[in-house]
């Protein structure tokens, strides 16, 4: 099996302003200025075709961060992101334009992706079919249900036929008919050999699709191996978080602030830009 | 100077992009109207009247205005052949200096081609300048300035506001990005704009002290393409050969203006989520 995504000691730093002041300030001066905050640290691991990897991890772990970075939707501050292939991200916020129909932004979508005439015009047939909106492919997509909304959104997304396929969430939309209809789609994307990166909260969905979790906690890869070694442990984690008392989580949540601010930082690391 | 390239190679290559997301652009500004787009019609209608009857009959009284090679031009006349670019630059130059930050989001990929952003939003006002430009053509063959082969000059004219645009888009779309308040600026200094370009007044008599001090004006690129315009529709000069020292001024201004912001665009366009 060929490795479809090799990322190496990404970082991706952020910057805390109190004041407007502060961020100006950090446009203009040469070394920066305001708090640092790490969303990612240090992260490194690589991805095989054909591995369904869940990624996991409480509130703010940086689920969301790494998942944009391996969608080349944001640059990391340092490290290097490798991916073969062409990669799409399916979220719950599909950025659909709501004063244009579900059939213009099929186009307009597929433009910003990157395809030229030719194959857009192949995928609208398939996605139209996929999203199952009906007549409503030809309204403006304000007047469109939610739920129609990312069923146009998840059917662009996975029409694009891409390499890599990172899932935020989103798995959770539509009902059941339409859930049923995505899982297929997933599973058929497995059996294809595609690389796929599968963010939940649900244990139960993490389970059910990925042979490889990643558990991500402040910013930092805590374990990476095979779903059956890495979910007991990090269940067994949230039983313990659980438990503690509200004291006890308050200084949790200040030690992880403390690390993500960069203290651990080596100085080694030198910003690209 | 290679930065410049990059960005000429890109607006190449993504042209059928940007053609398409104009139009789409277009068509999601006027959805929400009855009458969609004839209001990029009425609007400018609406507000010509007013200056005429401010400027032309309140503050002039109804004086004609000399050109330079002596034809006396009525002032209604005279304005509109003027304000017909303001209505394209005006709108043109606030849209895309907000067009990456507003759109950002809607760009899934860090390998679009971001320097086609600002341009796909001038191409949407540019369609509707093209009506305009025949609208008042059509009228001006009712009065005595009817089409004459000046009129060959008017493609220039257009090219030259086009790249005039793209140059000043790259600049400020980059910088309103970071800094927001640049948007502001922009706003303001187009305000100030309508009154220091020779759009509703003629101001080749502005003397303080015995200095004339024209010259300050033409400093602004707006006015050489204001008065190319004029000078294609009422058929008097040809004004790129007639001014052409002031033509090398425009051109040497716009290369450095596209050398700074295809440098800016560049330097900071892998960051521009970062700032949002």
């Amino acid at each position: 099996m060929s490795e479809t995504v090799i990322i190496q000691n990404v970082y991706k730093k952020y910057k805390m302003y109190k004041s407007p002041k502060e961020k100006l300030l950090d446009v203009i001066l040469p070394g920066g200025y305001g708090e640092d905050f790490y969303a990612l640290q240090d992260i490194s691991f690589t991805a095989n075709q054909g591995d369904v990897i869940g990624l996991v991890g409480m509130n703010g772990s940086g689920k969301s961060t790494l998942s944009n970075i391996l969608g080349g939707v944001i640059p990391p501050t340092s490290g290097t992101v490798k991916t073969v292939g062409q990669t799409s991200i399916i979220a719950i916020s599909s950025g659909l334009n709501n004063q244009l129909t579900g059939r213009e932004n099929i186009e307009l979508k597929c433009l910003m992706l990157g395809f030229n005439k030719k194959e857009i015009q192949e995928m609208e047939a398939k996605i139209i079919e996929f999203a199952d909106v009906g007549k409503f492919i030809d309204q403006p997509v304000k007047k469109y249900s939610s739920g129609m909304r990312s069923r146009l959104g998840f059917a662009i997304s996975v029409t694009v036929n891409p390499d890599i396929l990172i899932v935020d969430e989103a798995l959770s939309v539509g009902d059941q008919v339409f859930g049923q209809k995505s899982k297929n789609k997933m599973f058929e994307f497995k059996e294809k050999g595609k690389t796929i990166f599968f963010v939940s909260h649900s244990m139960g969905q993490v389970k059910e699709f990925c042979d490889k979790a990643i558990w991500l906690e402040y910013g930092e890869i805590k374990d990476y191996g095979p779903v059956i070694e890495v979910l007991p442990e990090y269940e067994n984690f949230l039983k313990q978080h659980k438990a503690m008392t509200n004291e006890e989580q308050k200084k949790f949540r200040e030690e992880i602030m403390k690390k993500q601010s960069g203290i651990n930082v080596k100085p080694k690391i030198s910003d690209n830009f | 100077m290679k930065s410049l390239f990059t960005i000429v190679r890109e607006q190449i290559s993504s042209f059928y992009l940007i053609l398409r997301l104009s139009a789409f652009e277009m068509k999601s500004a006027h959805t929400n109207n009855y009458l969609g787009r004839l209001w990029e019609i009425l609007n400018p209608i609406i507000q010509l009247s007013i200056y005429w009857l401010v400027f032309g009959i309140g503050v002039r009284g109804g004086q004609k205005i000399q050109m330079e090679n002596g034809t006396q031009v009525p002032f209604f006349i005279w304005m509109v052949t003027g304000m017909i670019l303001w209505f394209f630059v005006n709108p043109a130059i606030s849209h895309s200096s907000k067009s990456i930050y507003s759109r950002i989001q809607l760009i899934s990929k860090m390998s679009f081609p971001m320097s086609a952003i600002p341009s796909f939003v001038i191409m949407a006002n540019f369609y509707t300048h093209l009506m305009l430009v025949a609208v008042v053509m059509f009228f001006l063959q009712f009065t005595d300035f009817k089409l004459s082969v000046y009129y060959l000059q008017l493609p220039y004219f257009m090219l030259a506001t086009l790249i005039f645009l793209l140059a000043l888009s790259l600049i400020t779309s980059t910088l309103s990005t970071i800094v927001r308040d640049v948007q502001q600026v922009v706003q303001s200094v187009l305000r100030m704009m309508l009154y220091l370009t020779p759009l509703l007044w003629h101001t080749d008599k502005l003397v303080l002290n015995g200095v004339n001090l024209t010259f300050l004006l033409k400093l602004n690129p707006l006015y050489y393409l204001v008065e190319g315009y004029r000078a294609s529709l009422l058929g008097t000069t040809w004004y790129i050969l007639e001014y052409a020292q002031y033509t090398l001024y425009f051109w040497v201004l716009i290369l450095f203006m596209l050398l700074l912001g295809s440098t800016l665009h560049l330097q900071f366009r892998n960051r521009f989520v970062d700032f949002l």
